[in-house]
Order: structure tokens, then C-alpha cells, then sequence
């Protein structure tokens, strides 16, 4: 496969996947904005996905809608759907003969729909769970697409590593943000509805439920998150299947290649699966949580190095 | 508003062929058509329209036009009633189309080596030599089986009798044929049943044909040939085109940054290192191809790929050089190469064309400037080009000035009004002025040409301009088996 190509499979698959969790993030979090303004902020979700300066967060405030429009829809900023949907959309154009012509239409569609001069309109003055859950739908649409029709190569797996680091580092970001919200007063009574707003944002609650039946305690949240293997959010979960797909790109060529990604991913595999609540503790879960996400990047530059480089 | 609204009222032009009518009675090869149209209630044309342009957008056939920074997606207009040939008219095109391109492959063959017809004074010399698209880096090169050019969109117009002209030859890098595949389809779409019940010739084969003939011209030395389709990337407005027929074929859609040449030898860049590409089917012009050799500033295109196909390690479709056969002044020559090298009489005709580099056509020219279509001899796309009719007297003046310049640049023919053919607008069945462009496919085993192609309209009420570039649209193109 062109180097190109696996660049932009693995590009094209990360946006997306961010894409998806940002919706989800933002469904959520709207849906708790409503519930208790006293204690919400978006203050986290800005920090983690906007690119503004503290004039402009102040400038939309608080102001649900405005952070909406400025996530969803605005062009300056980066990290907002409608860019990631446009470059993921970009970057698939440029591989169309190695993705299903399935999978490019979806992507082609969610890309006119994001540009589709009702949305603002809708994100302004209408329900936004209403619209979220219209987006929400199109990124289920592209993720249903690519399990039913990619055909099942090199291709895929590129996308798949790219899909598993991706949602590795949302997972590790958003416990991140919101746990650190709370570091200094862990024994304080747990305030349930923001623990629910916390799984929900990854589809974790129902899961929560069943498996831990204790009400909301934070160790409890950090072991759904970071350990449990039945979630396909949990940051191990993710690793396993980085793991997983990376290791289906073993070939007779590119061998060094091969071998130090396989062994970075390896690494910090294990770190995490050899890791407890209580480990985490000792060092703190923001530090150890920047080192997992540092190792994820890593693991980029070395895919970058070995695989993609070709101009 | 009933059904036969659709062609009440529908104007013939006079002085014009109407592909449709023939005087106030439909054609009989467009009868079932028009009774199937007609059948149909004007709103439900109007949302098979609407049903169109959506299959288009959401396919993403679709061009980019970058404005204000923010890319906005257009559609290549397209016009829902088909343009139908019949099986003899197709016979003359096919028969016409395949004499012209054996000619012009010997020729450019010829010209890059033994020059026979140069100095047979068939062909003059001083034109080849002024001829921007003349590359004496190609002398003396040998391409695989002597063929230069692999594919061929030769432009066909219809004059007031119906005769068919050739207006232009395009032996470089011709486009459009996407268009003939994607139209079809839509037609499937919009018109349930209508293909089937009229016999059309089916086009989808386009592909399969060029593959093979690709595949063929690798050196033989491997057993699994590389096979490329090279593009000038995302922004190209052809790009569509290139994606659709890489992945049509299976082939690999590169870009200048994904090949290497190492030892004169060509290579792409992949995940599991170098691998060597035999045969590449560019969509890049000659001058972008190598920076090393011609526009040294093109990001397009790959240094050093000229060295690996002058010693044969890779082959190149269209071969390098074919400009200097489909110069505009060159096409004058295009009849004699054909009794010069093929020994028979041209069965398509040329459209009557002036040389403004000889000083008594150019005179005559100049004198009767109201009556003719000048155009640049080494420009495409209806860019550069003086309609003399339609033209101002200012522009008239400022032309004529670019001419004196340097008229071997320029050529002239008298206005051909182009034939008409029913387009739906508004409502309304409305008379267009339309060309075709079948494709040609040459290979080791000689000349296939699918029936079909691409039929180009000039949207604007009276205009004789159907490029894209020019606000023209398009049609599906039918070529009834009987």
C-alpha cells in the first residue's frame, strides 16, 4: 500500500473517531448544562477541545449555545466537527479507489450535511440534542459502513490503529478533565449526577450499573476507564486492539519498522494491564495519565517515521 | 401542465441540423423517446432533474472551486434527455475515428524518428519545428508496440446537413470519459426501463479494455505488471475522473510525491518500502511531468521519470510528445498523412481551416475576420478564442494585434453552426447546440472504441461553446444496437 494512502486511511479514521466522541462529549454535557447550572461548567470541555484564548472563552461564556455553534460549526477553530469532518472527507477523497465507494459516499454526505446552512440555524434556535443526535447518527453511519463493506486488509488495519489511539487518548482526556476537577476532595459525597454525566459522555453507565452496583465512587470510575476490558471505551480495551491490528502488518518487508512500533505498543500494553487503582495513585492519576498519552503520540511519530513518510 | 407540453412549441433553428427533428417530424430513431418523455408529467421530469443533480452531490462526481479559502462543490451540468446515434451514423464515426488514429500514430511515430512525411513535404517542416509540443527529447525514442497514442477523445460536430466534421484532435491527456460512464448510470437511475426498451449499447466495458491494453505494454520481464493511474492530486478539476477510473481498473492512484526513480528505474513509496511501477497512465501534461527536463518549478510531477521511459523501464500513456499531432495547425495536415500513410481516402471529414502563418490566408482571414472562428493553435478548453460573429469591434482589434504578433499561433475556420439537440430547461424541451467526443482505445490489438462518449452542450440559449470551462454541460450519449 502507497505510504500516502496509509497515511490518510489512518488520518481519515482518527478524525472520525474524534469527531464521535466529541458529539457524544457534547450531547452529554449539554444535557448536564441543563440539569445543574450551578455546579456545571464548560469551562473543561473548552480547555480539552477549543483553541481559545481566555478572552474568547470569555467572550461565549457560559453560554450553551454559543459553545455549541463554536465546537460544532466554527471555522477557526481546528478542532471543531465541521473541520474534522471536512478534513476526514479530504483525506478519504484522496484514497478513493481504497476504501469502498460505500464508505466515500458516507463520508461525502456527512460532509454536506455539515455544511448544510439549516444547521447553524437548528444549532441557534432549535433542540440541540435533536441535531447532535442527527450528527451522532451520521458518524454511527460511517462507523457501520466501514464494518460491513471495508474489505478486511491493510487498509483496515491502519484505520484501526488509528481509531484505537484516537479513542485511547478521548478516554484518557476526558477522565483527565473531569477527575481533575475533583483531585483535591475525592472523599467529598459523591455528586451522582456528575459521575452519570462522566460515563454517559463515553456510553459508559450502563456498563457502570451492572458491574460495580455500589453507586458512584471515583476508583471505581477510574477502573471502568482505564482497566475494564468488557468497555470498548476503557483506555486498555483500546490498547489491546492497537495491539491487535498493528500486529496484522507484520510482512517481510519493513522489518525494523514493524518491530519498534510493535514493541512501543507492547510496552506501554502491559504498563496498563499491569497497573491497578491504587498503582495509579501513587503516582498520581494526571501524571500517569500524561504518560500514556505521551506514549500514544510516540507511537504516532514512529508509525509517521516508518510507514507514512514519503515526501 | 399536461405531458405533451414538454415539445409543443419546440423551435427549430433554421440553417441547422436538429438531432431530434427532422423538419416538424421526430426522427425515428428518437420516437420511442420522445412518446416515453411525453408520457411523463412535466413535475415528475422536473424532480428526475432534482433526483440527478443528488446523485451527483452525494457521489461526489463532483469539481472543487476554491473561493474565499472555502472549497465549494459544483456538478458538470447535466441534461436529462439523451442524445441518441443510430448504428449507421455510429459505423461511419467508428470507421472514421479508428483511419484517422492509425494515421496519426504513424505520424507521430514518423516524426520522432525517420521524418519521412517532413521531408516528403507532406506535413511542413517549419511547423513541426515551431510546434511548442514538438519534443526533440522523444527523437529517436522507441515506445512499446509503436504506439503513441493510447487514448484518443477526437472531438465530432455535426455541420447544417448533418454531416459529421472533426473539429479537433485531443492525443494527450483527453478527459471526459468518466462522464460517459457516470451519465449512463444516472440514467438507469432517472429513466427506469428507457435503456433496455431502446436498445442502447452498453459502455461499462471502457475500463476492462483500457486495463488490458495498460497491462500489455509492460516490458514483459515481470509477471505481474505495476500498473499506476498518476494525477495531479485533489485539487485537479479532473480529479473525480482519475479516482473513478483507478478504481474502476484497480489500479493504484498515485501523485508525483508517491514515485521516486532511483537508476532510471521508477518507483512508488509504500508501507513496506519501494515498489518498481511498470506502466503509468498519467493525467499530467508534458510539461509537469519532470521538473528535471521541462517546467522545472512542477511539484506534479517526478524527476528524472523522462530518463527511465527514454530507456525503456517504464512505460507512459499517452506517450510523451503527442502535442505536436493535435496542434491546431498541425490538423490541417491530418487528411494528407491519411492518403500518405494509409493509402485511402479520409472518411471523416476536416473542418475547412486557415493557417494564419501563411500570409494569404491570413489576409483572407483578417479581411472576412466577421464570418470565422479564430483560435490559438496550442491552447484547449475554449480559452484564447475570437468568435468572429459574436465578437465586438473592440475585441476584434485587440485580437488582431495578438495575432500579427505571432500568427503561426493562430488558425481560423468559418462559424459551423453545430447541430441541435433537445435539452430540457425549464420546463421545457428547448433546442441546444451539442458536439461528441467518443473514446478511442488503441492497443496491441488494434483500435476499440466504446459505443458512446461523451455529448457536450452549450447550455446558453444560441451559444456555440460547449467546454465545460465555458458553461456547458453534458448529456448521456446513446448508440443504439439496431
Amino acid at each position: 500500500m502507497l505510504s500516502r494512502v496509509a497515511d490518510s486511511l489512518y488520518w481519515m479514521s482518527r478524525y472520525m473517531e474524534r469527531t464521535d466522541s466529541i458529539l457524544r462529549m457534547l450531547k452529554i454535557n449539554y444535557a448536564s448544562s441543563q440539569d445543574s447550572p450551578e455546579d456545571f461548567s464548560w469551562e473543561p470541555v473548552l480547555r480539552i477541545f477549543g483553541n481559545l484564548d481566555d478572552e474568547g472563552a470569555a467572550a461565549i461564556d457560559n453560554n450553551s449555545r454559543k459553545i455549541l455553534q463554536y465546537i460544532v460549526l466554527d471555522r477557526e477553530n481546528p478542532n471543531s466537527v465541521f473541520n474534522m469532518v471536512t478534513i476526514a472527507r479530504e483525506n478519504a477523497r484522496g484514497v478513493q479507489d481504497n476504501i469502498t465507494t460505500e464508505l466515500w459516499k458516507c463520508l461525502n454526505e456527512f460532509y454536506h450535511v455539515v455544511r448544510e446552512e439549516r444547521l447553524k440555524y437548528a444549532l441557534q434556535y432549535e433542540d440541540p440534542v435533536t441535531v447532535l443526535d442527527a450528527l451522532i447518527k451520521e458518524c454511527m453511519i460511517y462507523f457501520g459502513v466501514t464494518d460491513i463493506t471495508m474489505f478486511r486488509g491493510e487498509g483496515l488495519c491502519f484505520m484501526n490503529v488509528g481509531k484505537y489511539m484516537e479513542r485511547a487518548i478521548q478516554s484518557a482526556d476526558i477522565l483527565d478533565v473531569k477527575l481533575s476537577n475533583f483531585s483535591n476532595e475525592v472523599d467529598k459525597p459523591t455528586d451522582t449526577a456528575y459521575w452519570k454525566y462522566l460515563l454517559m459522555s463515553i456510553s459508559g453507565y450502563s456498563l457502570y450499573l451492572k458491574r460495580y452496583q455500589s453507586g458512584f465512587e471515583a476508583r471505581n470510575i477510574i477502573d471502568q476507564v482505564l482497566f475494564n476490558v468488557d468497555f470498548p471505551r476503557s483506555v486498555l480495551y483500546s490498547l489491546n486492539q492497537l495491539h491487535r491490528y498493528f500486529e496484522r502488518l507484520k510482512s517481510d518487508q519493513n522489518t525494523e519498522g514493524y518491530a519498534k512500533v510493535q514493541f512501543m505498543i507492547g510496552k506501554l500494553r502491559s504498563k496498563v494491564q499491569y497497573s491497578s487503582v491504587e498503582s495509579v495513585s501513587l503516582i498520581g492519576l494526571h501524571d500517569y495519565l500524561t504518560e500514556i498519552t505521551t506514549e500514544i503520540d510516540d507511537i504516532g511519530s514512529t508509525l509517521n517515521k516508518y510507514y507514512f513518510a514519503y515526501s | 401542465m399536461t405531458a405533451t407540453d414538454l415539445f409543443h412549441k419546440y423551435p427549430l433553428i433554421g440553417n441547422t441540423w436538429d438531432e431530434m427533428y427532422d423538419e416538424d417530424r421526430v426522427r425515428a430513431h428518437y420516437q420511442n423517446v420522445f412518446n416515453s418523455l411525453s408520457s411523463i408529467p412535466a413535475d415528475e421530469l422536473s424532480k428526475k432533474e432534482e433526483l440527478a443533480r443528488g446523485l451527483f452531490m452525494s457521489q461526489g462526481i463532483t469539481f472543487t472551486v476554491y473561493s474565499s479559502g472555502e472549497g465549494i462543490e459544483k456538478i458538470f451540468p447535466f441534461d436529462i434527455i439523451p442524445r441518441i446515434i443510430t448504428a449507421s451514423e455510429w459505423d461511419l464515426i467508428e470507421r472514421g475515428i479508428k483511419q484517422r488514429l492509425r494515421a496519426l500514430n504513424l505520424f507521430l511515430k514518423d516524426v520522432y524518428h525517420e521524418q519521412f512525411s517532413l521531408k516528403d513535404g507532406i506535413v511542413p517542416i517549419d511547423l513541426i519545428y515551431s510546434c511548442p509540443h514538438y519534443l526533440r527529447e522523444m527523437q529517436g525514442v522507441n515506445v512499446p508496440h509503436d504506439i503513441y497514442v493510447h487514448i484518443a477523445g477526437i472531438d465530432l460536430i455535426r455541420d447544417h446537413d448533418g454531416t459529421f466534421y472533426v473539429l479537433e484532435d485531443n492525443l494527450r491527456t483527453p478527459s471526459g470519459v468518466s462522464y460517459m460512464i457516470e451519465n449512463r448510470e444516472i440514467t438507469k437511475r432517472i429513466f427506469p426501463d428507457l435503456i433496455p426498451q431502446n436498445y442502447v449499447r452498453p459502455v461499462t466495458q471502457y475500463p476492462n479494455i483500457l486495463y488490458n491494453n495498460l497491462m500489455a505494454l509492460s516490458h514483459g520481464q515481470v509477471s505481474s505488471p505495476n500498473v499506476v493511474l498518476l494525477t495531479p492530486g485533489i485539487y485537479n478539476s479532473a480529479y473525480f475522473e482519475h479516482t473513478t477510473l483507478a478504481r474502476l481498473m484497480g489500479i493504484e492512484l498515485v501523485e508525483g510525491r508517491d514515485l521516486v526513480v532511483e537508476n532510471h528505474k521508477v518507483y512508488m513509496k509504500t508501507t513496506a518500502g519501494l515498489r518498481q511501477v511498470d506502466v503509468i497512465y498519467r493525467r499530467v501534461d508534458d510539461d509537469y511531468l519532470d521538473p528535471l527536463v521541462f517546467n522545472p518549478t512542477s511539484v506534479l510531477g517526478v524527476s528524472g521519470i523522462l530518463s527511465a521511459y527514454r530507456k525503456g523501464n517504464v512505460a507512459i500513456v499517452n506517450a510523451v510528445g503527442n502535442g505536436v499531432a493535435d496542434d491546431k495547425a498541425v490538423y490541417v495536415y491530418v487528411p494528407e498523412m491519411i492518403r500518405y500513410y494509409l493509402n485511402e481516402e479520409p472518411i471523416l471529414k476536416n473542418i475547412p481551416t486557415y493557417q494564419l502563418g501563411k500570409p494569404d490566408e491570413r489576409e483572407h482571414v483578417l479581411k472576412n475576420i466577421h464570418k470565422m472562428v479564430v483560435k490559438k493553435t496550442n491552447e484547449s478548453g475554449g480559452y484564447g478564442m475570437l468568435m468572429g460573429h459574436a465578437a465586438s469591434e473592440a475585441e476584434i482589434e485587440d485580437y488582431k494585434k495578438e495575432i500579427l504578433k505571432a500568427p503561426r499561433q493562430f488558425i481560423a475556420q468559418p462559424v459551423i453552426s453545430l447541430s441541435n439537440a433537445p435539452c430540457y430547461i425549464n420546463g421545457k424541451a428547448q433546442p441546444r447546440r451539442i458536439d461528441l467526443r467518443p473514446f478511442a482505445l488503441c492497443g496491441p490489438n488494434g483500435i476499440e472504441i466504446v459505443p458512446g462518449g461523451l455529448t457536450r452542450v452549450a447550455l446558453k440559449e444560441g451559444s456555440l461553446v460547449v467546454n465545460s470551462s465555458q458553461g456547458g454541460g453534458s448529456k448521456d450519449t446513446w448508440v443504439l444496437a439496431k
